[in-house]
């Protein structure tokens, strides 16, 4: 065995080891080389999932814009390459704050890039507040946002009220006679999952649309026969479904082995991913899932990310383009604040208007929002045919689903 | 503790208290990163005196951790106290007390050994649950956003930290040297003993285990005034238990300074795996883990020859569970 004269000694040899490796001397560049953008994402845990396909996005965009020499800042009078720093949260809002404080503090990022959703975007916004460095958000609800009064961030999303109402738009399309009669909200017992169950509620009652039943369904649940017997026994046939994508895949399938149809299941979260089509196959048909973006909408460079993200992960995304126009945005405004300073930045990112991004045209807000429509795409033979906004659905129209056998 | 071991820790400290004046803490990780070892010393320290000293394996410290970030976080963002206000902090430890209290009188009278460890670890879950069902009050899932605008600077955050750190050394020095620290390791060694000798075994363990959850609690509350944002899943993670029980086991629980050796080199090890291996970092600190465990199964104060070793009653966790579920 090892013998230690004093314990003490490892624990503050670890001390100062660590103390001399994080000290800022090293670290410091005495001359400018690279803008250096810092990304709290969840690449591991449960969001893991949208966590890396946000990373990669960003990663193409940091690629791209690197090819072309970087991007011009007028205060160092030349092209600085963009590094990206991605620090982990793990999929857990506690550890965002700390991962921002890596990012200012060792990686010392110049400007920060969104995290996914609200409850891990929330968070790190507030650690990068703390700093004054601006974050530049997306996938957090403007509503939830706005409501914690940051003044060094901004958030390019759709509004939540607004995404709420598009099922019930989409269900209004569907002739009488074929839509569901009783209809059921399934929502994820978590922070989007509630708040946006609310919006759909309320939403409901706006388009007379009555629930006749709302039920939250836990996280990781590997039996949803409870919730399924209940939508049954009231004879529900239409619903919408809030979960992750393995949950989403645990329901249909349950549903299916219950003999449970539903002629409409819209899916928000969970159904989107291409693994729910590679999980499910022909079960996942007729499924509806949201989105922020498709590759088959008439933007500038959309379908070659789209193609990009396919060849190498070998399905499709309707989220990409979201990330990647979010930094398109950020390089644009920070040549035009011609600095990386964080206000200067914050400031071009409010007062430009931005041309042919892969989400189209972006233009912020004075409250710091830019609000985009929320998509709904079907599930048809592999592919998220866009069922909403009307305007880009090419005329496909959203079709009722068969019964299992006929699908 | 020994002379010389209280005087590395007074050296230590006074280190400590130095650091943010050589470091520019508005720059500098090493600051938070004590800042952050100051918090899990605390909680390894008092999950020390439940476990390490009265032998009762409690997996519900984040619960009390969650708790006492929530009372800060409802009161003030109802106005009802400030910024890092002393009250604040008080009353989440009392907060935290009376539930280990309220919890732990049918849990330590009933439940032993694993028994009672699988129901401390319900606790954290129940409060997890009931703070997303109140909706309103506690903000539901979403949380407490806080002013972040009232942040200044990470100094005195980083003090209280410590100074919560060395006031949990000092309760466990002044506990584990005084009658209560005998009551509690007579529990620890032989309950039925303890009992017939007259002690009163309740009244110790629930004692002890309110001294914990009080400074769970208050460590809650001082890292909810640092990230301005308090949420069920973060603050009722399972990870305010597990990483403090794993510093306390691998630095030497039942001892004093094992816990702060544990909270020091875990977190180290951990901020260190989070950037150099930011992919697989889960792995790697899990690797790290077990092999201490295998390794070091009395910690690293074991790690002493016997006649060196001053502090004496380092147990094993795995021991002291096998010992509770026999009913020795």
């Amino acid at each position: 065995m090892v013998k230690l004269r004093d314990a003490w000694l490892v624990g503050l040899f670890v001390l100062v080891a660590l103390a001399c490796f994080f000290s800022p001397a090293g670290l410091q560049a005495a001359e400018k080389k690279e803008i250096v953008i810092g990304t709290p994402l969840p690449v591991t845990g449960v969001a893991s999932q949208e966590g890396n396909e946000e990373k990669w996005a960003y990663e193409e965009a940091v690629a791209d814009i690197n090819a072309k020499g970087g991007i011009f800042v007028k205060q160092y009078n030349k092209k600085l390459p963009v590094k990206l720093v991605v620090a982990d949260m793990e999929s857990d809002p506690g550890k965002g704050a700390g991962a921002v404080e890596r990012l200012v503090k060792i990686d010392k990022v110049d400007l920060l890039l969104s995290s996914f959703a609200a409850n891990f975007v929330m968070p790190t916004a507030i650690a990068a507040e703390k700093f004054k460095i601006y974050y530049h958000g997306n996938t957090c609800f403007p509503v939830v946002w706005r409501g914690a009064h940051l003044k060094w961030s901004t958030v390019f999303f759709f509004e939540l009220d607004k995404g709420a109402e598009i099922p019930y738009e989409v269900l209004d399309t569907i002739p009488a006679a074929e839509r569901p009669k009783n209809f059921a909200l399934l929502m994820e017992d978590t922070a989007d999952g509630r708040a946006f169950g609310g919006g759909l509620a309320e939403a409901g009652k706006a388009h007379k649309w009555e629930i006749a039943l709302n039920e939250p369904l836990g996280v990781g649940a590997k039996d949803y026969s409870a919730q399924i017997l209940k939508l049954k026994s009231k004879g529900i046939d239409g619903a919408i479904l809030f979960a992750s994508g393995g949950d989403c895949v645990t329901f249909v399938r349950q549903m299916k082995e219950a003999g449970l149809n539903l002629k409409y299941l819209h899916g928000y979260k969970g159904t989107w991913n291409g693994d729910f089509w590679k999980a499910l196959g022909k079960d996942a048909s007729y499924v509806l899932c949201d989105g922020f973006w498709s590759e088959d909408w008439p933007y500038p460079k959309g379908k070659e990310i789209g193609e990009r993200y396919s060849k190498k992960f070998g399905k499709r995304s309707v989220a990409i383009g979201l990330y990647y126009a979010s930094c398109q945005i950020l390089w644009e405004a920070i040549e035009k604040a011609g600095s990386v300073d964080s206000a200067k930045v914050k400031d071009a990112v409010m007062t430009t208007n931005f041309k042919g991004t892969v989400m189209g045209d972006v233009k912020y807000n004075p409250d710091g929002t830019a609000i985009f429509p929320c998509a709904a795409f079907q599930w048809q033979d592999g592919l998220q045919k866009t069922v909403y906004p009307f305007e880009r659905s090419a005329g496909y129209k959203v079709k009722v689903a068969p019964p299992w056998d006929k699908r | 503790m020994s002379r010389k071991s209280l005087l590395l820790l007074i050296v230590i400290i006074a280190a400590c208290c130095a650091v943010p004046f050589v470091f520019d803490p508005e720059k500098s990780y090493v600051v938070y990163f004590l800042f952050m070892a100051s918090i899990y010393v605390t909680l390894a320290q008092s999950w020390n005196l439940v476990a390490g000293y009265t032998g009762q394996v409690s997996l519900g410290h984040h619960a009390f951790f969650g708790l006492g970030a929530y009372v800060v976080a409802i009161m003030w963002s109802r106005h009802l106290i400030g910024y890092l206000d002393p009250i604040g902090f008080i009353l989440a430890g009392v907060a935290a007390s009376m539930l280990a209290v309220l919890v732990g009188i049918p849990l330590l009278s009933k439940l032993k050994g694993d028994y009672f460890a699988l129901g401390t670890l319900g606790l954290g879950e129940i409060m997890r649950l009931i703070t997303i069902q109140l909706g309103a009050f506690t903000g539901g899932p979403m949380g407490i956003l806080l002013p972040s605008s009232s942040f200044g600077t990470i100094l005195p955050h980083y003090f209280i930290a410590l100074f919560l750190a060395v006031l949990a050394i000092a309760v466990t020095f002044y506990m584990a040297r005084s009658h209560i620290g005998l009551a509690l390791v007579s529990i620890r060694e032989d309950e039925a003993a303890a009992e017939a000798s007259g002690i009163n075994v309740l009244k110790f363990k629930v004692l002890s285990f309110a001294v914990a959850a009080f400074l769970a609690g208050m460590s809650g509350s001082v890292l909810a005034y640092y990230i301005f944002t308090v949420e069920p899943q973060g603050f009722y993670g399972l990870n305010w238990t597990l990483y403090p029980v794993l510093m306390c086991v691998l630095g030497g629980a039942g001892t004093m300074t094992g816990p702060i050796i544990g909270g020091l080199l875990l977190t180290a090890v951990f901020e260190i795996a989070r950037y150099f291996l930011p992919e697989i970092h889960p792995i790697f600190s899990g690797l790290f883990i077990i092999l201490a465990i295998m390794f070091l199964p009395t910690g690293i104060m074991g790690l002493r020859p016997r006649t060196m070793q001053r502090e004496k009653g380092g147990v094993s966790i795995g021991r002291l569970l096998t010992k509770r579920a026999k009913g020795e």
